[in-house]
């Protein structure tokens, strides 16, 4: 049973108080006055300060327990500090999606019963990764230890990692191919997997099990017990100097100053209103080696996206008109969903006062049930949940940036990134054993544009604001893949006055193995899924991916004749092709092929950001300065930015002022001619809706958006004028 | 509080202002007097008297054209009633072929056209290109921003409009 909870309730019935009191009083746990903050600021600072601290150093020295490139190299790694309801109080840096996603995942337990069975005890310790009662992803292995202080419970500890296996039908973690949940890999279902500070024997056994590469897993759980148990003692200790009253009252104070904190910070920095955006997300799964029959559709998916900021400063993200689940691994969980606000909000505003899950409640998510966004069966897939869960906050970074724009603070404003593909391998590793992993330098594509500047070329994603793409070699120690090229992709930044940052593109010799099953997922290169603003263009879309098999690298090397390193700036003909004989494969969207073997060359890319503002107004010396090194090429200054270069004496590029102005006045002419007015296009535009005009999976998208959402439907009427439901759905009920 | 000068705030705005500048305002506390230095700088930009109620986008903004508040372009065009959407009465272009997007992605994959297709907004009189929307064939148009003036002014800015 449990130790007895700090209050005289049951930490269940605590929980549904502190609810209560939230809903009658608008503040966190009814507290309606910072009487400890009022009291004494420093000392009420100084210790929040001090468990962030807690939190910083627990996370660094976890990230030294564990064995897995993933945290090492890359950070995939968060924990948190949280009241016995399941609050964040503090947190550290790095994936800090996951702050809240183990808040539900807290409440879950104690809303279940865990007090009774399987009761929670001092030195107990609990893991999940199942999204439904809350992760992200079923690779998202968290673990948590409840915090005891005289016999009673006071906190808990959490820590998170993202694992590189995840034991399902594709190695690696993100299990592209899953239709159900029954195919992404080993579940842990909010299990108690540790008595007395030590992992159960037969849960380590389970992993062992059930895992290609159980290392990685099991090392990981050491080092998130590790980072408990440590933030655990240096919570006790706390309490022991400022007692065990003012601990339960300025844990809860933290929050709610966080709640007021977020408020005012939306007041500050942005504008009241209602903000629209949407971006698609494309999947080209049909007829593919491995999909199930449920999942093996193309996929089109709509994500419109209302955000209202209303005068008391909340924010409200309304994602009604997006499409329905499907059998396939891209849905997401509210948990998920709730992450992804978490994340977005801590990068773009929470750089002033406590962070924490305060913020969080300053906000509100409108999730319509049945859809991607909150399905109503906990059956389905959510492996590759960001794939639709980054397109969709991407737009929200540009919504916030929007506003941010509108109040004046330019700097801030961000187009921000939304997803980059994933590689993940498994086989027979380059030491003969069976190995399973997913390949984290994803997390280093090209950032949006700012409203100030170019955008982070190979520095950003959106999951992860530290964005490490890790060293070649250690990637190299745990793949059996050699590189032989990491390479800046030219125009790989959304056109704007300000660029997006470019993405970067590896190639490798797969090496010293004869079974090397590659898997991508979260792409296909049919849509954009990277907008820009106020002007610029988006970025390019996600690239195919280029293999050659059997190839006769060898040969080339041994002659030291000229290698592909990488796909090059010829559409229609890549390097590979240019300089390698074998068997060659262009593919579309996730790739799924039989294995691969030594000698055969891999290319992936991952995306760029979009661009910002206008590309006739772009920095001619700065463009000249990007064509010098690498990041566009000299025909798209000229075609895209109308910037003309020309080579001093030594033949490195210089912007010709005179020639660019030129080049640039007729190109406005050019596009004042080739315009029409809107009311025009949409007149002509309307016959091809009447007749949904559209590829199938357009269609599809419509007929499944106005079959979820009345509003979708009317707004789509309105703008047409026509009876949407009459052409998607016929013979529906009007 | 932290207060910075109009020059400063247009180098900001401009792009100008040195990194390690930039840098420091980004990491610093936020100026509380920002929006009004922020209309003074473009208002001193554009060539017209109205006065800027409110930018948004990169040189669109909300101004107060006698008794009308409608969204003006830079150079001086009105689309009309700012409560409307501004794109419904600018001028598009639309990408929707292999040719014209291998014009912006001369070496990237580019999307299907059945899929998407590329629409760009254009002020009728100038040309600047205001906004680019990526949106499936037979998407309606997105009125992307629609603030709430009279609340803002009111109750965040503590000054009426």
């Amino acid at each position: 049973m449990l130790d007895k909870p700090a209050s005289a309730l049951r930490i269940r019935e605590r929980l549904i108080e502190s609810e209560r009191l939230m809903e009658e009083t608008g503040c966190y746990d009814g507290i309606t006055e910072l009487q400890l903050r009022n009291q004494d600021p420093l000392k009420f600072e100084t210790l929040h300060t001090k468990l962030r601290a807690y939190c910083v150093s627990a996370r660094e020295m976890a990230r030294r327990i564990s064995a897995s490139p993933g945290v090492r190299e890359v950070g995939e790694m968060v924990v948190a500090i949280y009241t016995p309801e399941g609050d964040a109080i503090a947190l550290s840096n790095g994936i800090m999606v996951h702050v809240h996603t183990m808040s539900r995942f807290i409440k879950w337990m104690i809303r279940n019963g865990y007090e009774e069975n399987p009761c929670i005890r001092d030195g107990d310790i609990f893991a999940n990764n199942d999204a439904f009662i809350g992760t992200v992803q079923v690779p998202d292995v968290m673990d948590v230890v409840p915090i005891f202080h005289s016999g009673k419970l006071v906190g808990w500890a959490g820590a998170v990692c993202h694992e590189l296996e995840a034991g399902g039908i594709t190695p690696g973690g993100d299990v592209a191919l899953a239709q159900e949940r029954f195919t992404e890999g080993l579940f842990v279902c909010a299990e108690k997997v540790g008595e007395n500070d030590e992992i159960r024997r037969d849960y380590v056994i389970r992993c062992e099990r059930n895992l290609r590469m159980p290392i990685y897993w099991v090392l990981d759980e050491k080092a998130k017990v590790a980072s408990c148990i440590d933030m655990r003692e240096s919570v006790k200790a706390l309490i022991d100097e400022i007692g065990l009253d003012y601990w339960m009252q300025v844990s809860k104070e933290f929050i709610e100053e966080g709640r007021r904190a977020q408020l005012a910070r939306t007041r500050q920095l942005t504008v009241p209103g209602i903000y629209r955006g949407h971006t698609f997300y494309g999947h080209v799964t049909k007829g593919k080696p491995g999909y199930q029959p449920l999942g093996d559709p193309d996929w089109l998916y709509n994500m419109p996206i209302e955000m209202e900021i209303t005068t008391d400063g909340k924010i409200i993200m309304d994602f009604e008109g997006t499409q329905p689940w499907g059998y396939h691994s891209m849905n997401c969980t509210p948990a998920g969903m709730d992450g992804g606000m978490f994340v977005t909000l801590t990068q773009h505003m929470n750089f002033e006062g406590l962070v924490n899950d305060g913020a969080w409640m300053a906000t509100e998510l409108k999730l319509p049930h049945g859809t991607w966004t909150n399905p109503d069966n906990e059956m389905v897939a959510t492996a590759t949940s960001w794939a639709l869960l980054l397109p969709a906050y991407g737009v929200f970074q540009r919504l916030l940036s929007r506003a941010f724009i509108g109040r004046g603070f330019v700097e801030e404003a961000f187009v921000g990134q939304v997803n980059s593909p994933m590689i993940e391998m498994g086989g027979t590793s380059q030491y003969g054993k069976l190995f399973g992993m997913a390949h984290f330098e994803c997390a280093a594509a090209g950032s949006g544009a700012l409203a100030i500047k170019d955008g982070l070329d190979t520095a950003y994603v959106g999951w992860n604001p530290e964005s490490d793409m890790g060293n070649i070699e250690i990637w190299e120690q745990n793949m059996p893949m050699l590189y032989i090229g990491r390479s800046i992709v030219p125009n790989s930044g959304g056109a704007g006055k300000y660029r997006g940052g470019c993405s970067f593109v590896s190639t490798w010799l797969v090496s010293k193995t004869d079974h090397l099953r590659l898997v991508t997922s979260e792409h296909s290169s049919r849509v954009f899924d990277n907008g820009g603003m106020c002007g610029g263009y988006p970025a390019p879309t996600c690239q195919k991916h280029r293999a050659v098999r059997n190839s006769n690298i060898f040969e080339l090397a041994e002659k030291r004749a000229p290698l592909a390193h990488h796909t090059g700036t010829n559409p229609h003909r890549s390097e590979l092709e240019l300089r390698l004989q074998g068997e060659h494969v262009t593919m579309e969207g996730p790739y799924i092929t039989a294995p691969h073997k030594t000698g055969d060359v891999f290319t992936h890319s991952y995306n760029g950001g979009g661009g910002y503002g206008d590309v006739l107004e772009r920095d001619p010396l700065k463009t000249a300065a990007d064509v010098e090194n690498g990041y566009l090429t000299k025909e798209a200054a000229e075609g895209i930015f109308g910037i003309m270069l020309d080579e001093d004496e030594e033949g490195y590029p210089v912007a010709n002022i005179e020639a660019t102005k030129r080049h640039r006045a007729e190109m406005r002419a050019r596009r004042l001619a080739q315009a029409r007015p809107v009311s025009e296009w949409i007149a002509s535009e309307r016959s091809r809706v009447e007749k949904a005009d559209f590829a199938p999976e357009v269609t599809k998208m419509y007929a499944s958006a106005i079959k979820l959402s009345s509003r979708f439907t009317r707004e789509f009427s309105d703008f047409w004028n026509v009876d949407a439901k009459s052409i998607f759905m016929p013979g529906a009920k009007p | 509080m932290t207060s910075y000068s109009k020059e400063v705030i247009a180098d900001l705005v401009a792009g100008t202002l040195p990194w390690p500048q930039t840098r420091r305002v980004m990491s610093a506390y936020k100026d509380d007097d920002r929006f009004f230095k922020y209309v003074a700088v473009l208002q001193n930009r554009v060539g017209w008297k109205d006065p800027i109620l409110l930018p948004v986008s990169d040189h669109l903004f909300i101004c107060q054209s006698g008794d009308e508040r409608v969204t003006r372009c830079e150079c001086g065009h009105s689309f009309g009633d700012y409560r409307k959407n501004w794109k419904l009465k600018a001028a598009i272009i639309v990408r929707n072929t292999e040719e014209s997007l291998r014009e912006i992605y001369p070496n990237s994959d580019i999307p299907d056209p059945q899929w998407m297709e590329i629409r760009e907004f254009i002020c009728p009189e100038c040309g600047t290109m205001h906004e680019v929307e990526a949106a499936a064939p037979g998407y309606p148009i997105v009125h992307d921003f629609q603030p709430d003036l009279e609340g803002f002014y009111r109750e965040w800015l503590g000054k009426l409009l």
